[in-house]
């Protein structure tokens, strides 16, 4: 009998989740419908504020009195969720599904899957990111990939930066995350001692990064459900 | 935020740098630039930064900490007079001092409208405004310059009581409508804060949003009102929403400007209407109700910035990155207390500091620095766990399939849906497995061998009464199927792919073959003979079948034919199919 096929995005979830294991991060899963609370308020989003439009929110019919929820649309809401529950110190990846409620094209769907990495500890810092995330691009993309940090702004990481990766065989830098210290106002919501703890998060398009590694044109292949994508690729076990 | 190159330099006696080096000075240092072209460029400028750096004056600000470069005529370090002034012919009612923060007014008579002069226009142009007339070009030249919107309103338009006019801010009552000065009319929703005449109760402007056409700026208009106000963000931000009107002024409004900001924006625009188009400056009123309290101090040490940013960075060089933003800096031992500017009220925490530090000095300051090891061994055991239901049904020959999570009908219904005819989340994989199943059937000649069915799961979140939980879907039943179970010890396999290689989306024509071989002939050379004679236009071929019969062998093929840039006819697939035919025949082959 011949043997099926896995889904690009489980294989690279796969592949960053060994990476990232042997820099000792556990994997964690939160949920996709999320409270207004989880994915807003508590990163520092407040409603009202500019910032939100930052992100295009599907949200869900609730009845009157019920809390606000929505399509979460990134999976920062776990860094919250998790502190809330482990406490400091911590490193985790969050890989999953999220949603905005914008046109799609080739570029950009309303559904897609992030990454999201959080280290807390007493002196983390972000020369440690830039450490994990060099490391993380060499082993991903190939040995002559190289991190650069841009300033940005989210509003839950202070200082905040853009990271661009090195092509060489493109010869150029592409822009593949956001990123940043963890904000010690999310820290406080989640409970956790922002005297003493510090950290870093970042978050990546699971697509964007399996487009630019495999030369994928279109971004909408991914969740299709056609059987033809997933069996465009030369597949072997290592 | 379009910036004009030309208007930059007027901050700076020596010529900027190139353009790629300004550009690198932003991109680095503070903002990305989407688009440079000739003088103009478009600064992507950051939602922390919109309060300050929405104008030239901003962005010219932070270049000059960037490069160092001597920042002249700084229109916001110039002493202002700046105190509750009061006039006998202009008065300002404020109905709620939560909403306007403050009212800055000016009555200026006898001025002269027409068109602006060059240097104006030109400035106005430059960035992609259309010049109007000299007053509105000055109230425009006043916000692109130091972000500070501006109104100015036809005064003989407005009633005049006990010789003084009177402007009004206050909510809209039901159903109070206003044209704007674009002639469109809107039905206010209740409490959308207006900009009133007050003896008249007549609306003559949407407060922070746009002007009124009742007190327009005509080529006759010779008294003015001008408003330099600070209004609620979030009022403005849900009025711009709401009316689905946004502008220049609700833009900035929105990121919250200092209050401070007004007084600044009347003096410049009273001295520029003056120079312009003439007339004199009657009465200014300065209605402040809820002045802010007084700038906080932000302390942190030089410890804490490199202990965050991972760096070595001097007290010096700390201390010279403070000059270089003109923030007022004391330095006390090792720790830094900074008073910001008023225009600065981004800076708050020490973390904002550090920012700025960071910045300023540059990120690729920051070594790349080795992750301690971890005090607590990973856990990865649910994903591992998921990755192993994957792993089995692999070996039993399915493929992963990956679909849209929104769904025709479901318990959970979206308020604003994408798709309109997708409302719902899904509460089973099932429909869009069937949907998958479907057109894998079809598709499954291009990526199956002919005696392969498609075989699909998927692994997804589905939404229900109860919650959501992750489901696992088959097209088949699957006997033996493990449930997800946390597995920490689960070695996920890892997979090599090679690039993408695109598939076609012309339709596909299949056609089977089969043959005697000739004595002296193998597999091999079959298919190499059969790929020789079919063209570009085959994309698969499959042996299905093999068997010997009285000492002969008897292949079967089946061949899929499909071009990348049109629809192939079955009358070009049959002269293919043909010239393989021949061929095969010439070389003894027996074609059935």
């Amino acid at each position: 009998m011949h043997e099926g096929r896995l889904h690009p995005i489980s294989v690279a979830i796969r592949e960053i989740a060994d990476i990232f294991g042997r820099m000792g991060f556990s994997v964690v899963q939160g949920p996709e419908l999320e409270t207004e609370h989880y994915n807003f308020d508590a990163l520092n989003i407040p409603a009202d504020h500019p910032s939100r439009d930052m992100w295009d929110t599907f949200w869900v019919k609730t009845k009157e009195g019920e809390e606000r929820k929505l399509m979460r649309t990134h999976t920062s809401p776990m860094q919250i969720r998790w502190l809330e529950k482990h406490g400091a110190p911590t490193r985790i990846i969050v890989p999953g599904k999220v949603f905005r409620n914008e046109a799609t094209d080739m570029t950009h769907e309303a559904q897609f899957y992030q990454l999201e990495g959080l280290a807390v500890d007493t002196n983390i810092t972000l020369g440690h990111l830039k450490g994990i995330l060099e490391r993380f691009c060499k082993e991903y993309f190939g040995s002559e990939a190289k991190v650069r940090l841009r300033p940005s702004f989210f509003p839950f990481t202070e200082p905040s930066v853009e990271v661009d990766v090195w092509f060489s065989a493109q010869n150029k830098w592409l822009e593949v995350m956001g990123a940043g210290m963890v904000h010690p106002k999310v820290l406080e919501n989640a409970g956790i001692d922002a005297t003493k703890y510090q950290g870093f998060a970042f978050g990546l398009g699971i697509e964007r990064f399996v487009m630019i590694k495999y030369g994928i044109p279109d971004i909408r292949l991914f969740h299709s459900g056609d059987i033809r994508f997933v069996y465009g690729f030369d597949e072997k076990k290592i | 935020m379009i910036v004009s190159r030309n208007w930059l330099q007027k901050y700076f006696d020596q010529p900027l740098p190139s353009a790629d080096v300004v550009t690198d000075a932003f991109t680095f240092h503070s903002f990305e630039i989407e688009e440079q072209d000739g003088d103009r460029m478009d600064v992507k400028v950051l939602p922390n930064r919109a309060a300050d750096c929405l104008c030239h004056r901003g962005i010219a600000k932070d270049l000059a900490a960037i490069l160092d470069l001597p920042f002249k005529n700084d229109p916001l370090r110039t002493p202002i007079q700046n105190g509750d002034f009061v006039s006998p012919h202009l008065r300002v009612e404020i109905e709620d001092g939560k909403k306007c923060l403050r009212y800055v007014g000016a009555l200026v008579k006898g001025v002269k409208i027409g068109p602006s002069p060059m240097w104006l226009r030109e400035a106005i142009e430059a960035v992609g405004q259309r010049s109007i007339n000299n007053i509105v070009d000055a109230t425009n030249f006043v916000m692109l310059n130091i972000g500070q919107p501006m109104h100015a309103f036809d005064a003989t338009k407005l009633v005049e009581k006990d010789e003084a006019f009177t402007i009004g801010v206050r909510g809209a009552k039901k159903e109070e409508k206003i044209t704007t000065l674009s002639g469109e009319e809107f039905i206010l929703p209740e409490g959308t804060l207006l900009i009133t005449d007050e003896n008249a109760d007549i609306p003559i402007g949407i407060a922070g949003v746009k002007g009124g056409m009742h007190a327009e700026i005509t080529s006759a208009t010779t008294d003015i009102v001008v408003e330099s106000a600070n209004f609620d963000c979030t009022t403005i931000r849900r009025a711009a929403q709401a009316l689905k009107l946004p502008t220049e002024a609700s833009l900035r409004f929105q990121n919250r400007p200092s209050p401070e900001l007004a007084a600044y924006g009347m003096r410049d625009v009273l001295a520029l209407i003056q120079e312009i188009a003439g007339g004199e400056v009657i009465g200014v009123i300065d209605v402040y109700p809820t002045r802010s309290e007084k700038i906080q101090e932000v302390s942190v040490s030089l410890a804490k910035i490199n202990g965050v940013l991972g760096v070595n960075f001097s007290k010096e060089e700390v201390a010279d990155a403070f000059r270089r933003l003109d923030l007022d800096t004391k330095i006390d031992g090792e720790t830094f207390t900074v008073t910001p500017s008023f225009e600065r009220n981004d800076i708050q925490i020490p973390e904002d500091l550090i920012e700025e530090v960071g910045r300023i000095l540059g990120y690729d300051r920051v070594s790349i620095v080795e992750l301690p090891p971890a005090a607590e061994k990973p856990n990865q055991a649910r994903y591992r766990g998921i990755e192993r239901v994957k792993d089995f049904l692999i070996d039993h020959g399915f493929t992963e399939i990956s679909t849209q999570s929104f769904a025709k009908k479901g318990d959970i219904i979206l308020a604003n849906p994408l798709d309109k005819t997708k409302p719902a989340l899904r509460a089973t994989l099932s429909e869009n497995m069937k949907e998958a199943l479907e057109r894998a059937k079809y598709f499954a000649p291009l990526v199956l061998a002919p005696n392969e069915k498609p075989k699909l799961f998927e692994i997804g979140t589905i939404f229900t009464k109860d919650g959501e939980k992750l489901a696992v879907e088959t097209s088949e039943p699957v006997p033996g199927l493990p449930a997800i179970q946390d597995d920490e010890n689960y070695e996920p396999k890892q997979y090599h792919l090679g690039a993408y290689k695109p598939f076609s989306l012309y339709p596909f024509i299949t056609r089977d073959i089969a043959l005697w071989l000739p004595s002296d002939a193998d597999d091999g050379l079959t298919r190499s003979i059969i790929r020789e004679n079919a063209g570009e236009f085959l994309i698969r071929l499959d042996q299905f079948d093999r068997f010997e019969k009285e000492g002969k062998t008897s292949l079967a093929f089946r061949l899929v034919f499909q071009s990348f840039d049109r629809t192939l006819t079955d009358d070009e697939v049959n002269v293919i199919m043909q010239k393989i035919t021949e061929a095969l025949t010439e070389k003894k082959y027996e074609v059935r």
